[in-house]
């Protein structure tokens, strides 16, 4: 009775280790997978016939149908630089430094990938009309209500969770094997001011 | 020799913990909602090239869509020959991307890439031939990308970012000239 007591002990805990970190490294990802650097999240992989199952699993949670990495490299952000969640009850300024590929584009969505209904109907910044300073960054601030320079509206809702993406088509510089790299330190950086 | 009891369940449970691991991550794709793949292949009829609507708050084939790129997708099928892919418009923003029913991205083109605005690709499975019917002259395929798919269906999807905020109906017009559906083969030699 005592060994049955063990065995359904151990089954559970098994169960529950091996959910747990197969959700952990699909959900999160893993060093094996993801490139992670301040907020800034990007699985390198993705869209790949050879990924990894992880990869895979991934990409199947997300419903997305993502380019290479040799094509385009995809960056996701749930935090700011602190590490706290992305929320429309805050306001951020979001700095960014040239980026050397061919187009890119930083948008704003919920915390299911939904674009925010906003009345400019603004929900992103591209490469070919954010307003940039003298010394080629881009300040862009993500707020419920409008701001000078690049507003990117975080919607009239308060609490709402949000996602940055930042998408980098056809990016100049490659390595070896013609994956797109973008030094970490040119990711825009994600700096929280006033919440409510 | 005696044996470790604690050690056993802990030995046990870890091997059964990587199985389950395992288990779930294999089978997790099998299980996910309905992929992006699944969604743009029911838009329409097969080897038919459909504009998507542009993207906009509960207008989204996909989630996490850009909202500043132009979409336009075929779905094809290369049971009863190649399949053509032509856009006419293209500029060097442009990608067109080749995708197996499983999402993978087995082949893209870059509008870069390319020395004309006029893109003409044939997707053919490695047995097919795609020798076009009554032309003899081989230079001219020499501006026809010839597409290897590893299966027989498959999703196109072509990208158009915006560039500057008259990019929109720029975007839109020119994806209104790409066109995808079956190519002419050659069935006899004369």
């Amino acid at each position: 009775m005592r060994t049955l007591g063990y065995f359904i002990g151990t089954f559970a805990v098994a169960l529950v280790l091996g959910i747990g970190s197969a959700w952990y490294m699909i959900e999160r990802g893993s060093p094996l997978t993801t490139v992670k650097a301040g907020p800034w999240e990007s699985w390198l992989s993705e869209g790949n016939p050879h990924a990894d199952p992880y990869t895979k699993a991934h990409l199947a949670r997300s419903g997305r149908l993502p380019l290479t990495s040799t094509a385009a490299r995809y960056f996701v952000a749930h935090a700011d630089d602190q590490g706290s969640s992305l929320t429309s009850s805050c306001e951020y300024l979001i700095i960014g430094s040239p980026l050397n590929a061919r187009w890119w584009s930083l948008a704003v969505y919920d915390d299911y990938g939904a674009l925010i209904d906003n009345p400019s109907g603004r929900h992103s910044f591209n490469s070919e009309e954010a307003i940039r300073r003298a010394d080629g960054t881009f300040h862009v601030t993500l707020a419920r209500n409008a701001r000078p320079e690049n507003w990117l509206p975080s919607g009239t809702e308060h609490r709402r969770g949000l996602t940055l993406m930042l998408r980098v088509y056809g990016p100049r510089d490659t390595d070896v094997l013609g994956i797109g790299q973008i030094p970490v330190e040119r990711l825009p950086k994600i700096e929280r001011g006033a919440c409510e | 020799m005696r044996v470790n009891l604690p050690g056993l369940y802990i030995a046990l449970g870890l091997v059964l913990a990587g199985l389950i691991h395992i288990v779930a991550v294999l089978t997790l794709p099998l299980l996910a909602p309905r992929n992006a793949q699944a969604r743009l292949a029911e838009l329409g009829p097969v080897n038919t090239m459909i504009q998507l609507p542009a993207p906009a708050p509960g207008r989204q084939v996909m989630p996490m869509i850009a909202p500043d790129v132009r979409y336009a997708t075929c779905h094809f099928d290369l049971a009863n020959g190649p399949v053509r892919v032509r856009a006419r418009g293209a500029d060097d923003l442009w990608l067109i991307a080749f995708y197996t029913p499983e999402g993978d991205n087995f082949y893209t083109v870059a509008g870069s890439d390319m020395k004309t605005n006029e893109i003409d690709m044939v997707i053919s499975t490695a047995d097919q031939s795609v020798a076009e019917a009554d032309v003899d002259a081989p230079e001219a395929f020499d501006n026809i990308v010839v597409i290897n798919s590893p299966t027989t269906e498959g999703i196109v999807l072509i990208r158009a970012p915006l560039a500057g905020p008259s990019g929109a109906a720029r975007a839109e017009q020119a994806l209104k000239t790409t066109s995808c559906g079956p190519h002419s083969v050659a069935r006899s030699s004369p």
